[in-house]
């Protein structure tokens, strides 16, 4: 799991080459000006599906950051075309999708299209970092298969569902051993539990 | 069917902690100068999206039934989009509400005007005093919108 990001983080995105998309030029205006901010200095704007596939067929991109409500084609059809069609130097790359709302029809599609993260519109920059960094820092293998192209969607692992042998190599059954160390201490315990929310 | 599970090189992960850069304190405080600047050009889209809203979909809008729901929800996105300097008043929220109702209006194949009409309504008053509320009476508002368009927050 990728650490927190704290204030003090030294962060470095001088030499990034970050694509943002959205159709909403003023929403874009935004995009680019928090991204900006970030210290990106290759940042490369589109304003419609059309648009970004054309920078990514002739660039290589670190980071793609896109809208998902967009006319004609939206970001999840957009995304789908990057993971498949992409090209090699594309299409694994991190991308966080921006939504002011999640119909209810696409809330699984969001996560099926093979996006790392979906970030909530109106985008503040504490929220947009934070994200980014996580993208940056985790570890989730990728997984291509007929039906799925993306991050391993399976990154809370939680072993195999009931009643089931699990797919997984790593899977363990379910039948529990003996115990290997003494019982966690309720100190411990609290340590490992307690919740701690980022201060920037 | 194959499934090829595999680790591809993350090159943000390795810039992102090479030598210099900003803390990242410094990075939001930049980001958080850079978005103000275009306060003035956002509360303008704001309003423009909100005017745009009233004419086709208002009371008074004569074919605000044939229009398309999709054109709606296009345009309560574009609220969002740029709420983010009137989150204090609540416009964000409503503006979510009502992509709820027209995504739900669209599902059923039927407008529900009374609905839409109170979404408005509600948007006008917080574009005009809704920083300006006690926050519970600014929730109150909001909770009755999300009754109406049955939009659950905690589900979007």
């Amino acid at each position: 799991m990728a650490d927190a990001l704290l204030p003090s983080t030294r962060i470095n995105l001088e030499r990034a080459t970050v694509l943002v998309l959205d159709d909403n030029g003023p929403s874009l205006d935004i995009l680019s000006q928090v991204v900006s901010g970030f210290g990106v200095k290759q940042l490369f704007r589109a304003e419609s599906v059309m648009d970004a596939q054309a920078l990514i067929r002739t660039k290589t991109f670190d980071v793609i950051i896109s809208d998902v409500q967009m006319p004609v084609t939206d970001g999840i059809e957009f995304l789908e075309w990057l993971r498949k069609d992409g090209g090699e130097a594309n299409r694994y790359i991190p991308v966080i999708l921006l939504t002011g709302h999640t119909r209810t029809s696409q809330i699984f599609k969001l996560r099926d299209a093979g996006s790392n993260y979906v970030v909530a519109k109106p985008l503040t920059p504490k929220v947009l970092l934070e994200r980014i960094f996580w993208v940056a820092r985790e570890e989730r293998a990728f997984i291509e298969c007929d039906s799925y192209i993306g991050p391993d969607r399976r990154f809370k692992h939680e072993g195999p569902p009931p009643g089931t042998d699990g797919r997984r190599k790593d899977d363990l059954p379910a039948e529990v051993g003996d115990a290997q160390t003494p019982n966690m201490s309720d100190d411990e315990i609290a340590n490992m539990m307690r919740p701690a929310k980022v201060q920037i | 069917m194959t499934v090829r599970k595999f680790r591809p090189p993350n090159r943000l992960a390795s810039l992102i902690k090479d030598k210099g850069g900003i803390l990242a304190q410094d990075a939001i405080a930049a980001a958080e100068v850079g978005v103000e600047s275009l306060r003035e050009s956002s509360m303008a889209a704001l309003d423009e999206s909100l005017a745009e809203i009233e004419r086709r979909f208002g009371k008074s809008a004569a074919d605000r039934a044939a229009e398309p729901f999709e054109v709606l929800y296009h345009l309560a996105s574009k609220v969002i989009d740029v709420s983010l300097f009137v989150t204090d008043a609540g416009i964000d929220k409503a503006a979510m509400s009502l992509c709820g109702l027209a995504d739900s209006c669209a599902e059923a194949g039927a407008w529900r005007w009374d609905a839409v009409d109170v979404h408005l309504n509600a948007l006008k008053l917080l574009r005009a005093v809704g920083a300006e509320l006690p926050a519970a009476q600014r929730d109150a508002m909001l909770q009755g919108l999300y009754q109406v368009s049955h939009y659950r927050p905690d589900e979007a």
